[in-house]
């Protein structure tokens, strides 16, 4: 299977590349819409919830991007990639090429994507005077964690979603839910010690958390719960392979 | 010789749905109703194809002929038995796959070309190449959406032909084109016939594929009916189809 993705390589190169620069063709600020969707987000989420929760955190406008544009990544990578199967079933019909490219090339596309908006939250920590601590050597292990945890999340519901279209709207509610149950707007700290465990059963939980400390917070990231949730994301992305690996074969039929 | 193709006991069924449960609900309430019925497209076919054969696949509409050809390629897999291909292989079941409108023809054959598995420097290589046969020079650097019909399909057909694998398969697509273009498509078909090729050919166009091919294997109703030389093959195939 590596060998075949090897000898792709330039058809996942180039389809990243029509992602990136397909998405924002035929509008008028292109690539800047990745800045100013999640810059809105946060402005509006920054106005409403200091007046819910009564005390919010310092510097709660870079509190929250640090939260928001990772978050922003997970929700475009899954609900993307449940879709990209179905949305390539013209490619799928005709050509044989192998089908994990798909996939890949979406998280791949939305990690670059990510990657062009840290910027956004290197410049509110300047602006808002919390600066940069030498911890932030760690911040790839975090970012591959996530990668890895999306890629391995959409290889099933990709390949689920071809047989079973209810999957795309079973995922996007629990998306919006999960992002109740993810510190993206608040602090695990707000929660009892005795129900925190809830959140930590939440992947993402840990991801939101490492960019925190690593970030804002300014301390060592928490390596035994990243570690850990690399590991459930390496355990299911060997899943997630098995299992498209055995759908995969009627993606043609079934589309 | 060694084979290019080998089908062995290959069988394949379709399931035929009158109402495709898509959604939960649907499989839900309908789990119990058994509305799909199995149609067997091929039924137990074995055959070889040496390299550098060409072979034409002929047979009624339905026969099964696009459905062999698509197992060939991996596009779907047989219910029972086993194909094998040996070198590389390309399948021109539909030009231009993979197309996107917006993006020049130049840009597009990056784009097209990497789906048949070219890494960028073989692309680069063949880049005049497939500019040259498709004789867009002018328009090369304009969306492809502005193209006409017919230019579309030249430039696709100048991609895949030019990609140089060892097996090509072809369904219906002697037809690109104005007649000028048709010509030049058969000139390097039979110019790639003569180097070490395997070629497979589905096609309705018999006079078309007594020039290119040698050998014809007529399928009907999902079994091989006869394969021999081509003459032969499509003499007695119009003789029984009157």
């Amino acid at each position: 299977m590596i060998k075949k993705l090897y000898e792709y390589r330039e058809f996942l190169k180039t389809n990243v590349k029509k992602d990136i620069r397909g998405k924002y063709k035929g509008s008028f600020l292109g690539v800047l819409w990745s800045f100013i969707n999640p810059l809105l987000m946060a402005l509006v989420y920054a106005i409403v919830f200091p007046f819910i929760l009564r005390d919010t955190q310092e510097h709660y406008v870079t509190f929250i991007i640090i939260g928001i544009i990772p978050w922003n990544f997970f929700t475009t990578v899954i609900s993307q990639g449940t879709f990209c199967i179905i949305a390539n079933a013209s490619i799928i019909k005709k050509v044989y090429f192998p089908r994990e490219i798909l996939p890949i090339s979406v998280a791949t596309s939305g990690l670059v994507n990510f990657l062009i908006s840290l910027p956004i939250i290197f410049m509110f920590l300047l602006f808002s005077g919390i600066g940069f601590s030498k911890y932030i050597i760690f911040l790839p292990i975090v970012i591959i964690t996530q990668y890895i945890l999306q890629l391995a999340i959409i290889l099933i519901t990709c390949a689920i979603n071809v047989y079973i279209r209810d999957a795309e709207y079973i995922i996007n509610f629990i998306i919006t839910m999960l992002f109740y149950a993810t510190p993206v707007l608040y602090s695990p700290t707000m929660f009892p010690e005795s129900i925190r465990w809830i959140l930590r059963l939440n992947p993402m939980t840990t991801v939101i958390e490492g960019y925190r400390s690593i970030l804002y917070s300014q301390t060592m990231p928490d390596f035994s719960a990243i570690f850990l949730a690399l590991g459930i994301a390496v355990i299911i992305f060997l899943i997630g392979v098995k299992i498209f690996k055995h759908l995969e074969k009627r993606f043609a039929e079934e589309i | 010789m060694e084979n290019a193709i080998e089908v062995k006991n290959v069988t394949k069924v379709f399931k035929l749905f009158y109402d495709k449960p898509s959604t939960l609900k649907e499989r839900l309430v309908f789990w119990n109703k058994k509305k799909a019925e199995e149609r067997i497209v091929l039924d137990d076919i074995s055959l070889h194809i040496s390299k550098g054969e060409t072979v034409a696949l002929i047979g009624t509409n339905g026969s099964g002929k696009s459905t062999l050809l698509k197992m060939m390629t991996k596009i779907i897999y047989p219910t029972k038995g086993k194909i094998t291909t040996n070198g590389k292989l390309i399948s021109l079941l539909e030009l231009g796959a993979g197309f996107h409108p917006d993006f020049t023809g130049r840009e597009n054959i990056y784009f097209n070309a990497s789906i048949f598995g070219l890494n960028h420097e073989e692309i680069t290589k063949r880049l005049e190449d497939i500019i040259a046969f498709s004789e867009l020079e002018e328009y090369i650097d304009n969306p492809v959406r502005t193209y006409s019909s017919g230019q579309y399909m030249r430039l696709a057909f100048s991609i895949a032909i030019n990609v140089d694998a060892d097996i090509l398969l072809i369904d219906e697509i002697l037809a690109v084109g104005d007649q000028h273009f048709q010509e030049k498509c058969f000139t390097k078909l039979e110019e790639l016939r003569d180097s070490d090729k395997t070629i497979v050919i589905v096609s309705h166009s018999l006079e078309s594929i007594k020039k290119v091919c040698k050998r014809a294997i007529w399928i009907q109703n999902g079994k091989i009916c006869m394969d021999d030389k081509v003459e032969k093959v499509v003499n007695q195939y119009l003789k029984e189809c009157k």
